[in-house]
Formats: C-alpha cells, sequence, structure tokens
C-alpha cells in the first residue's frame, strides 16, 4: 500500500458508515428513524453498520421510550471524531500529491 | 483508491452534513408568494384603518381576524411548495430533528413577539405593533437561518433594520409593514430562485 494511504481508515470504507459518521459530526445526536431516512437504508442494515461503528469506539447510542416506541439515538464520540478527521485528513493529502 | 473516488468520496461527505443539518426543501416560490399576500393584506389593513364607519374595536378585530387568516394562508402556502420541492429532489418530507430545531428556533421569537404585539394592541398601544412585527420577524428569520439557507439571515436582518427605523419614525406603520412582510420576501424569492432553483 502506497504510503500516503495508510491513514485511510478501513472503517469507513464503506458508503453507509461514511454517511452514518458525517451525519453525525454536525449533529449533535440523531435518533435511529433520521439517520435511516437521511441515509434512505432497511432497519436492519443501518443497526448492522451502527452496531459495528459502536464496537469500534467511534458512535455511542442511547436507548429510551417515547410512549411504547423504543427510541435510540446516536452521536459520535470523541475517538470517533478522532478517526473521521483522521480519515478526512488523509483523502485530502491523497488528493493534493495525486495532483501532481 | 483512485482521485476521482476519494473526490467523490469528499463530495459525499459534504452532501451528508449538509443534508443532515440543513432543513432544504424551503423553496423561493414561497416566499415570492408570501410577499404578494402580504402586500394584499397591507392594502385591505389599510382600507380597514380609513374607513370611518368603524368603530376603534372593530378595528381591532378586524386587523387581528386579518393577520390570523394571512398567518394561516402564508404557513399553508410555504408548507405546499416545500413538500413539492421535496418530492420533486426525491427527499423525505417529514418532521424530522432538523426540521423540528429548525421550527423551534424559528417559532420561538415569533409567539414571544406575537404575544407581546397582542399585549400591546389590548393597551391601545397600536402605533408600535407594525415594528415590533418586524422586529421579531427578523429575528426569527435570524434564529432559524443556521438550520435552513444561511442567506434566509439577509432576509432577517432586512425585517429587523426596517422595523428599527418604523419605531423611530412613527405615522408610516403599514408602509413599513408592507416593504418589509410584501417587498422583502418577493427580492428574497427572486434571488433564492436564482441561486439555488433555477435548473
Amino acid at each position: 500500500m502506497r504510503d500516503e494511504l495508510k491513514n485511510i481508515n478501513k472503517a469507513f470504507e464503506s458508503k453507509v458508515r461514511l454517511g452514518i459518521m458525517s451525519a453525525l459530526m454536525v449533529n449533535e445526536e440523531l435518533d435511529f428513524v433520521s439517520l435511516k431516512t437521511l441515509l434512505e437504508l432497511t432497519d436492519g442494515n443501518l443497526a448492522s453498520h451502527t452496531k459495528s461503528l459502536e464496537e469500534l469506539g467511534y458512535i455511542e447510542s442511547h436507548k429510551q421510550f417515547v410512549g411504547r416506541k423504543p427510541n435510540t439515538t446516536f452521536n459520535i464520540t470523541e475517538r470517533g471524531k478522532a478517526a473521521f478527521e483522521e480519515h478526512l485528513n488523509a483523502l485530502e493529502s491523497f488528493l493534493k500529491l495525486s495532483r501532481g | 483508491m483512485e482521485k476521482s473516488e476519494a473526490l467523490n468520496t469528499l463530495n459525499e461527505i459534504r452532501d451528508m452534513m449538509a443534508k443532515s443539518s440543513k432543513v432544504l426543501s424551503l423553496s423561493g416560490t414561497s416566499s415570492v408568494f408570501v410577499g404578494v399576500f402580504a402586500i394584499i393584506a397591507s392594502h385591505i389593513a389599510n382600507c380597514i384603518l380609513e374607513n370611518e364607519s368603524l368603530a376603534q374595536s372593530e378595528k381591532t378585530i378586524a386587523l387581528l381576524s386579518e393577520g390570523a387568516l394571512l398567518l394561516c394562508i402564508c404557513i399553508t402556502t410555504v408548507f405546499l411548495f416545500s413538500k413539492k420541492k421535496a418530492n420533486k429532489n426525491n427527499m423525505a418530507f417529514r418532521l424530522d430533528q432538523t426540521t423540528k430545531q429548525m421550527l423551534w428556533h424559528f417559532a420561538l421569537p415569533l409567539m414571544v413577539g406575537g404575544i407581546l404585539c397582542l399585549a400591546l394592541v389590548m393597551n391601545a398601544f397600536y402605533g408600535l405593533t407594525s415594528s415590533m412585527m418586524l422586529i421579531f420577524y427578523g429575528l426569527a428569520l435570524y434564529n432559524a437561518s443556521s438550520y435552513t439557507y444561511s442567506n434566509a439571515k439577509f432576509l432577517g436582518y432586512a425585517n429587523i433594520i426596517l422595523g428599527l427605523i418604523d419605531c423611530a419614525t412613527g405615522n408610516h406603520a403599514i408602509l413599513f409593514w408592507a416593504l418589509g412582510f410584501g417587498v422583502c420576501h418577493i427580492i428574497y424569492g427572486i434571488f433564492f430562485y436564482f441561486k439555488h432553483e433555477r435548473n
């Protein structure tokens, strides 16, 4: 692998995960339904990606009940923010290098 | 990784950040309609005020009902045009968190201003109502602009400035009201159309 690619985070190679991280970067928190609509996903698909991001410690989830309906909200962790910024920087420097 | 792939990824990230933090279904056409309704309404208000066969209390009731009717028509117009725009761009039209936040940021100054205006009318301080409406509407727009197209804040500034001049000068309430709610909305709507919607 080329040197400048070493900071490209494998966890963000999936479009869905990239979408989740981008949306959570600019929002304090987002609930499951909002994320699902934004990314145009099915429940199962979103749940599997949020689960793996949670396992990496990049996002956190909080479950509460609105009436009888469960409502899960997500927010980005400091670690997730740092990892995502590093990923963005890596993408940028890759673009800069390949420009010349 | 290809260069175009990296560029695409960056653009997708940017899109998702904008889409998830801003309400982008508001349309410029609805602003033009709101402006036209406001000018018609200010003309009707002028007729009510100059009608000498009406007692002061009747005038107040007529103006308040007119205002309430205008508010309903404008909210419906904005709602319908936003729905149309969302459908056209394949965006989901629903009350998500961003929309709720925008509505709350917009509604809070507007409600405070509305209650203040009612109190002014009930205490017969008629002269200040038009400028209070303009000022609080401008503040509401400014407040909500961070959750939607940020240029909405300029419409907010315009209304605040007109409101302040109005309260300093007096005697031209209807004129300032028509300038702020009417002319400014129409100009903003046209600007908005050319900037964001022409394609």
